[in-house]
């Protein structure tokens, strides 16, 4: 599954299939900058560095324009990941706001990327 | 001369389908009709064909519709409306399904508003011959009616003026830059009749949706709301509390769209001759919410 770096600070969050970017973040235990959560406010926008994302949903012409859908602009609460992006946030730090749920998801990171590696290699699978 | 109430809120939905089960199913209105991307719902308490749309492609408000008590309201609010300055146009029976002949026009904010006399007579869901308290199967929430809007406007004193000489609406509180005379409006509370608010406008872009409410009855319903949003994974903006203003009890949310709506209970009786209640910026927080004391981050900045 993709990964989300944060840029700067190299914060690597695992996602779930289909997961949206500001799911993976709060359940990876941060917390951010966000509005109404379903698409309408556009308070939740952060800027796509690497990677690529697709919406889940049809986004308002009024929430993201036609220079957005084009410029690395991402809507978070409605983009998923097609490959490992980096984000950078906009406003406000990137706020810890459960730890445990930071330690979850790191773990299920390293899982998933000891899965991948020991995949192609050996052909066999994994018992985890 | 008499605006009865906020008749309708036209709202813009991006998905029907998510839309209609968060109205029906989570708020537990009726639906009435559906025709070309829209569906049209009323509340168990309403007797007209409608109190809310909505439309697929967008999200915000399209329009709202005001009911008059008289036909000659129309004309009326019409001399009133092009005094001011606003172009008027005519607006016939079943433009709107199931709605009369009547007005429509663009506000100062350029919000869209459409006045009328006339919807087609529904009833309410418990009827008018020896009627039950309520409905016995009520889904969800199961809100009676529509209660009020806040938009945002870049002119608010303006739009009180607009309110005032164009709907005969007066301001019940008022959130203003000082006590001077001169103070200008951060924001106006506005009604026709006793119900504490119909419409309030705060300063904010044009044209723009802060949020649409539904009534309920007390607390306690406020609370139950509140619990089924968790139920339904609706995001809670803010609430339970209480505003300082119109002093109702409150849950603001969000629909599948991210178009705020609100669940309002209480608020005290208006008068026209009650002298209005003025918040200064210092305290707009408790004035907003009265037990937080502060505002949020987004209620200035969450709006469709």
């Amino acid at each position: 599954m993709p990964n989300v770096t944060i840029d700067p600070t190299g914060e690597v969050i695992w996602l779930e299939p289909e997961e949206t970017v500001l799911s993976g973040l709060f359940r990876a235990g941060f917390a951010y900058t966000v509005g109404c959560r379903r698409g309408g406010c556009a308070i939740c926008k952060v800027d796509c560095l690497a990677g690529t994302f697709g919406y889940n949903r049809r986004v308002a012409e009024s929430v993201l324009s036609a220079d957005e859908r084009t410029d690395g602009t991402c809507l978070s609460c409605r983009a998923v990941p097609q490959t490992d992006v980096t984000i950078r946030l906009r406003e406000g730090d990137l706020r810890m706001v459960n730890p445990y749920l930071r330690q979850i998801n790191e773990r299920a990171r390293q899982r998933a990327e000891a899965l991948a590696a020991a995949q192609p290699a050996s052909g066999v699978t994994s018992k985890e | 001369m008499g605006v009865m109430r906020m008749g309708y809120a036209h709202v813009r939905v991006t998905d029907l389908a998510e839309a209609k089960a968060h109205y029906a199913n989570t708020m537990g209105l009726y639906e009435t009709h559906a025709e070309d991307g829209r569906v049209y719902y009323k509340g168990w308490d309403e007797w007209d064909h409608h109190s809310v749309v909505l439309e697929e492609g967008g999200v915000g408000v399209v329009k709202f519709g005001w009911k008059v008590r008289y036909s000659s309201d129309l004309d009326e609010i019409e001399r009133r409306a092009q005094a001011f300055g606003v172009t008027v146009e005519r607006m016939s029976r079943g433009e709107n399904p199931e709605i009369g002949d009547g007005i429509r026009f663009t506000t100062p904010s350029e919000h869209v508003f459409e006045v009328y006399h006339e919807a087609t007579l529904i009833g309410t869901e418990v009827g008018t011959h020896n009627p039950d308290a309520f409905p016995r199967h009520l889904v969800g929430v199961g809100v009676p009616g529509l209660d009020h809007a806040l938009i945002t406007a870049e002119d608010v004193k303006g739009m009180e003026r607009f309110l005032t000489e164009v709907f005969d609406f007066y301001a019940t509180e008022r959130v203003q830059t000082s006590l001077e005379d001169d103070a200008d409006y951060i924001g106006t509370w506005m009604t026709s009749n006793n119900q504490i608010h119909q419409l309030a406008v705060i300063g904010g872009p044009q044209g723009k949706l802060h949020h649409f409410a539904f009534k309920l009855g007390d607390w306690s319903e406020v609370g139950h709301a509140a619990d089924l949003f968790s139920m339904d994974d609706v995001p809670i903006d803010v609430g339970p509390t209480r505003h300082g203003i119109t002093r109702g009890q409150t849950v603001y949310f969000f629909d599948p769209s991210g178009n705020r709506n609100e669940v309002f209970a209480g608020g005290y009786l208006a008068y026209p001759d009650r002298p209005v209640h003025v918040w200064t910026p210092e305290q707009l927080g408790k004035g907003i919410f009265y037990h937080a004391r502060e505002l949020n981050d987004r209620f200035t900045t969450v709006l469709t």
